[in-house]
């Protein structure tokens, strides 16, 4: 037993360090890194549907910037990443967020990546169902400061919804048909949901909603 | 689990009614012009028309997006008019200061690039030496004649 006592020492002393360490929550985090700029890279997109990218990659700037952030413009970025040989969204996406940063002069950067977009058509039905996620990372520290999943899906059918809800989904779906679909309605959600609707979980105002009133 | 999805839909209800209700900035259908474009890349100039008008409507009161400037700057670049896009990029430097590191990247890209390529001179370029010239000539053809006599 006393041969364990040092041991036994060493172990408290592990254990309260561990508790003076204070984990910081993602929310501190983001608050502790407060960017005011954000890099949007290029989609990595493991769906089957190949439009999905450039759906998630045109709807996500407005609401970001609506936030109150700088965003880098996504298009002209894309394009520069191409030239300097990073046309594969997978390969920029396991670079470091500190690397990326530097390029650009950001001060974070968002990853943004689809993992289901399927879309069924029925006779009577036509369901819709969505799965991304969103992950923020600082540049200077590459520590994740935001992230976020958004499961979405769409019923023509309204799932026997009235009212409001009732009313949304059937303009959402009413664009989801077979011959031209069209998922911009529901891309447009998908982004505004993700960067602000569920308390607790949206991106905080940015520098420029808050030095606007 | 349809309850469930009935309020994830109210939820995304709201959410979207809170959304349109303000906006900051003009942005006169970024996301769907900036899509079409990807989805028929030969809509390129309807896409910087576009942009070009988000510009225009924004610019009187100060509601250009972030971004805007720089996208048209560069949509100018890719069609050859260089110094357009600097012209463009400074804007964006000047309007937004997150930007100025990557704006200065690029004007320096696109003057390299107005350097490289002194074939074919802007008319603006070719008028003054012209001017320059006939003034020098003036005197000299005054001088011929003085001497002359």
């Amino acid at each position: 037993m006393k041969r364990m006592l040092p041991a036994l020492l060493l172990l408290c002393a592990a254990i309260l360090s561990g508790c003076a360490h204070k984990e910081l929550s993602k929310q501190e985090r983001f608050l502790a890194a407060s960017p005011r700029s954000i890099l949007i890279v290029p989609v990595v997109n493991n769906s089957v549907d190949i439009t999905a990218s450039d759906y998630m990659l045109s709807t996500i700037t407005i609401p970001l910037a609506e936030r109150g952030y700088y965003v880098f413009p996504v298009h002209m970025v894309k394009r520069v990443l191409e030239d300097d040989g990073l046309a594969d969204s997978s390969l920029v996406h396991s670079a470091p967020a500190s690397r990326l940063c530097a390029l650009f002069g950001a001060d974070a950067v968002m990853y943004i990546t689809i993992e289901r977009w399927d879309a069924r058509y029925m006779v009577f039905n036509t369901s819709v169902t969505l799965v991304l996620r969103y992950e923020i990372r600082d540049g200077k520290t590459d520590e994740v400061i935001w992230k976020n999943r958004e499961y979405m899906v769409y019923n023509s059918d309204g799932g026997g919804g009235g009212g409001l809800a009732g009313l949304v989904a059937k303009a959402v779906t009413a664009a989801v048909t077979r011959a031209a679909p069209n998922y911009m309605p529901m891309a447009r959600q998908a982004s505004a949901n993700s960067v602000k609707s569920y308390p607790g979980r949206g991106i905080p105002p940015g520098p420029y909603a808050i030095d606007k009133k | 689990m349809s309850s469930v999805v009935r309020l994830l839909l109210g939820v995304v209800a709201v959410a979207c009614m809170s959304g349109c209700a303000s906006s900051r900035y003009e942005w006169n259908d970024y996301d769907t012009r900036l899509y079409q474009y990807y989805k028929a890349p030969t809509e390129r100039e309807n896409f910087a028309e576009a942009l070009r008008e988000a510009i225009l409507e924004g610019e009187p009161s100060g509601r250009v997006a972030p971004g805007i400037y720089a996208e048209y700057g560069y949509l100018m670049y890719e069609m050859g008019n260089s110094q357009a896009a600097i012209m463009y990029y400074q804007k964006e430097a000047d309007r937004w200061p997150e930007s100025r590191f990557f704006m200065n990247k690029m004007i320096i890209v696109a003057r390299n690039r107005i350097k490289k390529e002194p074939a074919k001179p802007t008319p603006a370029e070719i008028s003054p030496p012209a001017a320059n010239t006939s003034e020098t000539v003036n005197p000299a053809s005054n001088g011929t004649k003085e001497s002359v006599k």
